[in-house]
């Protein structure tokens, strides 16, 4: 009670004396300026690629960020025909890989984070340290013999060994995740559902999939985002240019023309980033919120 | 004794019936939803450590059988393997400066922004928006040209009129603009270190105050204390990152790691080791050394963290 009174007084205090007031106002002026200059410091290379993309290739090294009269998007037509293989292809085979991505790891993960947030099953515990252990395993360890699994199954060269592992629910972060949003269920929710007589398929998919919306959206954009970047894995497993996904074949485009065609590369490059870039729109806020919840690696 | 047996069995049998169907009641259900998990564990995880921890003691080329050859691509590592060691310095030289300038960035920006700063919405989403990028194939082209000779650097640079060198290919820089990459990225530490700060209650900077402590003092005696386990647990996942970085130096040296080795991350070597060259057991061996690396890190940081990560309890 007394340290409530004295909070009032100071508080009230320095609101009364105007040069404290004063003091205030130019901190707050500073931090903007400060936040503000590190905003562009940081922002000012993709802006800079933003705009290179749509300048002339005389012009691309030696004029700023802004725009100049012969803007034109001939880069964009080049770019994306620069190759024996269009980019439009690249792009297809990238969203196929990332949408099975999502579909993969909502049902596997969902249903390995609904056993161990709700039911009890024997070395349950065990189980779980296990996942949490593979959240730290380096994926070095394992993508030799994995390698040599897919290619005797056939799969090299197919989009399969960049799929599949999803629907066995290899990516532990979104288990994880998702047994943290499925505990903040209300359990009186599934109880009364067993007394109705409902089983746990039932009480999964009825009660525990509808309410857990955010959360499933939240890993669905982060799967998108960390497969769409994918680079390891289909640097691995594809071969054949047909097969490429976006970021093999901007890493091609950069090994035979690019040296050539900054234009076509830059306009290729900006394209690569689009979807991210408008999921970053769009969901931002299940993202932070996903980010800082979690503590999600990226 | 025969009679006995016979009578016995009919009641262990239904006694067996009713606890196996009991079991199968309780534990199924479990085990069917975690099947899918559990397949992957087996089939994708433990299976090939299993497999890759004993070809790191053969010779492997993938088209003949893997012949044992035991410990030979370990002391190879060690002994007779120049570029294992410049692949180690690489590495953790950029571990050992991207890290703590990275956290440190994201700690500042995070505390300044903290101080229900009007926009703090859009700042934080700016900020933010690298880490989402930075990982990115069109990112790593994009610092290939800024680090250039003639890129965006030198020409701010010649503002000034400094003639910068060419950062990208000049084994002295070309690492510390993979470091800069890295810290550019920070946004993601800062957004969990903003999530730690809001934590810290209020009244305790108050009475601080109140005590006369100034705003330096109440870094170090509250705030820093009192995120010390969001630092710890940044800690840990960027360095655990950092120790896998691929893509920026393959991308920025043509996968070779080059200028004179000089990006040449442990991953970039382990790759080239196992899918350019075909040496699978030396690869494997690699990769169980670097799990041997990060099991050290990760075991002394939770060693040592009950002497500065701060639990309130």
């Amino acid at each position: 009670m007394t340290t409530d009174a004295h909070k009032l007084t100071v508080v009230t205090g320095a609101e009364n004396d105007p040069s404290a007031r004063m003091r205030k106002r130019i901190v707050s002026v500073l931090a903007h300026t400060a936040l503000i200059s590190a905003s562009i410091l940081m922002l000012y290379p993709l802006l800079w690629l933003l705009a290179a993309s749509f300048k002339p290739d005389n012009q691309i090294f030696n004029t700023g960020i802004w725009p100049t009269a012969d803007w034109d998007i001939d880069a964009y037509f080049r770019g994306w025909n620069a190759m024996r293989v269009s980019f439009g292809v690249f792009f297809m085979n990238s969203f196929v890989i990332a949408i099975l991505s999502i579909v993969g790891n909502l049902i596997a993960c969902s249903m390995a984070a609904y056993a161990f947030a709700r039911l009890e099953f024997k070395f349950k515990n065990f189980w779980f340290a296990m996942m949490m252990m593979t959240l730290m395993l380096p994926g070095q360890v394992t993508i030799i013999p994995q390698y040599v699994l897919f290619r005797d199954l056939g799969w090299i060269n197919t989009i399969l060994p960049l799929v599949v592992p999803k629907f066995l629910a290899v990516d532990a972060f979104f288990i994880f995740l998702m047994v943290q949003f499925f505990r903040g269920i209300p359990r009186e929710l599934d109880e009364a559902a067993m007394m109705d007589g409902a089983g746990p398929w039932r009480i999964y998919w009825k009660i525990m999939l509808p309410l857990s919306v955010p959360v499933l959206v939240t890993a669905a954009i982060f799967t998108f985002i960390w497969t769409w970047d994918d680079f390891f894995g289909p640097l691995i497993f594809l071969n054949r240019m047909q097969d490429y996904t976006v970021t093999l074949g901007l890493r091609t485009f950069v090994d035979s023309t690019g040296e050539s065609d900054f234009g076509g590369l830059f306009a290729m490059s900006v394209l690569s980033i689009v979807p991210i870039f408008v999921f970053f729109l769009i969901f931002q806020r299940f993202l932070i919120e996903g980010i800082a919840t979690t503590g999600m690696k990226r | 004794m025969a009679v006995n047996a016979a009578e016995a069995a009919p009641q262990n049998a239904a006694f067996s019936t009713t606890k196996w169907s009991r079991a199968w009641q309780n534990h199924a259900p479990g085990y069917l939803f975690l099947l899918p998990w559990l397949i992957g564990f087996i089939g994708l995880t433990v299976g090939p450590m299993i497999t890759s921890l004993y070809l790191s003691f053969t010779d492997f080329d993938l088209l003949t059988p893997a012949q044992w050859i035991g410990t030979a691509n370990y002391e190879r590592m060690f002994t007779n393997d120049r570029n294992f060691a410049a692949a180690m310095r690489v590495t953790f030289t950029f571990v050992l400066f991207s890290v703590p300038l990275k956290l440190a960035f994201a700690l500042a920006i995070a505390m300044l922004l903290n101080r229900g700063m009007k926009g703090l919405p859009l700042y934080r989403a700016l900020f933010y928006l690298p880490s989402l990028l930075g990982a990115s194939v069109a990112i790593a082209i994009l610092w290939r040209q800024i680090f250039a000779g003639d890129g965006l650097v030198n020409q701010f640079l010649s503002i000034f009129g400094i003639v910068g060198p060419s950062w990208i290919s000049n084994p002295n820089y070309s690492l510390w603009t993979l470091i800069i990459l890295s810290i550019w990225q920070f946004g993601s530490p800062m957004i969990i270190f903003l999530a730690g700060l809001r934590q810290i209650p209020q009244d305790m900077y108050e009475a601080a105050s109140l005590d006369g402590a100034g705003k330096w003092r109440q870094f170090w005696k509250i705030t820093l204390p009192l995120l010390t386990p969001v630092v710890f647990f940044n800690a840990i996942i960027q360095t655990i990152n950092a120790f896998q970085s691929f893509t920026p130096a393959f991308i920025i040296s043509n996968g070779t790691g080059s200028p004179i080795n000089s990006t040449l991350f442990y991953a970039l070597y382990l790759y080239n080791e196992a899918f350019s060259f075909f040496r699978m057991g030396y690869a494997s061996a690699l990769a169980w050394f670097l799990l041997f690396l990060i099991a050290c890190f990760t075991a002394f940081s939770f060693l040592t963290s009950k002497y500065w990560v701060h639990y309130d309890d």
